[in-house]
């Protein structure tokens, strides 16, 4: 049971953050948005559900929907200062955006109700997973699997309908690092940046309330940069501009992730040591696909219209 | 607190941040990429002196030197092994690539020296304390290496076969290199100097507080900031941004807004004192970066770019 168990866990986490990196892929991948701040989705998601389901006692759905609309109004807000700058600056607004954001949750723990040990850097437990009286402990594993795939269907189907219709060809032609070819066609370049930011929010948070009911603990140490730069890593070495190539890169480097953890049974290493050495290879894996296969494992399908 | 040890503070502070921003700024200028390994190499440059400094016994000043020449050559190597074969991609692409190196540079620092503090085998000397302010000896060397450094680089760029070139290449490489500057060496050149800078703040910032891995990221946001506030490309408005950074920093947690909103006491609006939380402080930077980019898209000294 307890394999059983671990690939079911791999595949919630895979579902997970394959949402994420669909929402990176759109933004990057598609409209050549240097997101270095994805992470503040995940923990605003997280957190929305969180203030929604346990304070005020609200079901999983609006908690769900809460999740979605807060991220999403969140990526608008903080694109409006930046739609009209340079890629470098998208970079470093966003991952400061994503640290505020982290403070914010660190600093103020009445947001959560507060409490003794409650709120604040001692992060929030006892989220209610939907549905749990339903199930017995052994089977909810496999219920909370379908909701998050179905919900990374759901993500799946609309990215891809966003990215062929008409909508992800002129995206495509803000990232070819020419406003002016968009705006030559009459596109407000501005309006597109702030829908994308937009859209990649709502699925970023929707990923981060599906994290939330399944921990059912978040604290602001679960929303580091390093979450970032996971995605980052997962939309690159997958393929971006290809949202089969995300999904992809979700898995393999998921399970990279997961199945170094492992070692430390046959070598010895402490936990500190591994975890950095994870990180260098993921670091590594990056500049290596960078310098050597740019596009990734699947290429993205360039159409000639 | 006295005003003049909050201005004091301030001018420590931009020190530090001046010789980060400095660098990566001039990195931007040369190569056309935000460099996000830059604070990383002065992590590295501030273990280096720990090497050399506690492992093998030096004095500190001969090993923050040597620690400094030993990252610039090390940067030098990593732009051979990955950011020369990027020379003309896409701006974007080198800092995804940067970001790959950062992550890097720093799980290696940690997987070497681990994850709890350490510091340097430095003498502890006594604080000059007067009615007004105190300052250790070694916030005078940070003042004065930022100093020194900020007059060593102005001579360069303006008095140097060298820096003339810099700026050459910075204007437009096609004609620099059409002209015979080897564009290479002047690549080379720009990796050394920004980040033997570098490591000197990181040296600085590990001598004041302590050394840990993560100390590159911590001031990630301020140095970007201070680059950009100032015009990323431009050295002379990293100094600026920095400086500006360093006041706001240290003026934001010590100024009572409570006052400011009544005026001084002109109105009563509030009676409460206001002051900004210090957790609040990593914040302060990002608000004046935001506000500087809605004022000023291209920063306060920002170059003029045709898009």
């Amino acid at each position: 049971m307890g394999f059983v168990n671990f690939l079911v866990y791999l595949a919630i986490m895979i579902g997970i953050f394959a949402i994420m990196s669909l929402s990176l892929n759109l933004q990057y991948g598609f409209t050549g948005l240097a997101n270095f701040g994805q992470v503040a989705f995940f923990c605003l998601g997280a957190y929305t559900t969180t203030i929604i389901t346990l304070t005020f006692g609200l079901p999983f759905i609006i908690g769900l929907i809460g999740a979605m609309v807060v991220a999403g109004v969140f990526g608008y807000l903080i694109a409006i200062p930046t739609a009209n700058l340079k890629e470098d600056y998208w970079a470093i607004v966003t991952l400061a955006a994503a640290e505020i954001v982290r403070i914010f949750f660190l600093n103020e723990g009445w947001v959560v109700g507060g409490g003794p040990y409650r709120g604040g850097a001692f992060g929030v437990g006892d989220i209610p997973q939907p549905f749990k009286s339903h199930f017995s402990a052994q089977t909810y594993p496999f219920f909370y699997l379908g909701i998050v795939l179905v919900c990374l269907l759901i993500t799946y189907l609309i990215i891809n309908k966003i990215t062929d219709a008409p909508f992800g060809r002129v995206v495509k032609s803000i990232r070819e690092g020419n406003d002016h070819l968009a705006q030559a066609l009459g596109k407000d370049v501005r309006r597109f940046r702030l829908k994308v930011m937009a859209t990649g929010g709502v699925f970023g948070g929707m990923a981060g309330c599906l994290w939330a009911h399944y921990y059912g603990f978040i604290s602001p140490s679960q929303f580091l940069p390093l979450v970032t730069f996971i995605v980052w890593a997962m939309v690159i070495v997958g393929g971006k501009g290809n949202n089969k190539g995300a999904i992809l890169g979700t898995i393999v480097i998921t399970l990279f992730y997961n199945s170094t953890r492992f070692l430390k049974d046959y070598i010895p290493i402490n936990e500190i040591t591994l975890a950095s050495l994870r990180m260098v290879a993921i670091g590594v894996l990056i500049v290596v696909v960078m310098l050597f296969m740019n596009e990734g494992i699947l290429k993205e399908k360039k159409k000639i219209y | 607190m006295s005003v003049l040890q909050v201005i004091l503070n301030s001018i420590i502070r931009a020190s530090e941040l001046a010789l980060l921003s400095l660098g990566l700024t001039i990195v931007y200028d040369i190569l056309k990429f935000a460099n996000f390994a830059h604070t990383e190499y002065a992590v590295v440059g501030a273990y280096f002196a720990f090497i050399l400094n506690v492992t093998l016994g030096l004095p500190i000043f001969f090993s923050a030197i040597l620690a400094a020449i030993a990252t610039g050559i090390f940067a030098i190597l990593i732009d051979r092994v990955v950011f020369k074969k990027m020379r003309n991609a896409n701006g974007i692409i080198v800092m995804v690539t940067s970001l790959g190196v950062a992550i890097a540079l720093r799980n290696t620092v940690r997987a070497i020296w681990g994850a709890s503090p350490k510091s340097y085998n430095v003498p502890l000397q006594a604080p000059i304390v007067t009615k007004y302010f105190r300052i250790t000896p070694l916030q005078i060397w940070i003042i004065a290496v930022g100093a020194a450094a900020m007059v060593a680089f102005y001579i360069l760029l303006h008095y140097t076969r060298l820096g003339k070139a810099m700026r050459a290449a910075s204007d437009n490489p096609d004609l620099a290199q059409a002209s015979g500057i080897a564009t290479e060496k002047i690549v080379t050149a720009v990796w050394f100097i920004a980040i033997s800078f570098a490591s000197l703040g990181g040296i600085l910032i590990g001598m004041e507080t302590y050394l840990l891995p993560y100390m590159g990221f911590a001031i990630i946001i301020p140095v970007f900031c201070a680059a950009i506030m100032g015009g990323l490309g431009n050295p002379y408005g990293a100094m600026l941004g920095a400086l500006v950074l360093g006041f706001a920093e240290n003026f934001g947690l010590y100024i009572n807004f409570g006052k400011l909103f009544n005026l001084g006491g002109l109105l009563h609006i509030t009676h409460r004192a206001l002051f900004i939380p210090t957790g609040y402080k990593p914040a302060i930077s990002f608000v004046i970066l935001i506000v500087v980019l809605l004022l000023r898209p291209r920063g306060i000294l920002g170059k003029k770019e045709e898009r």
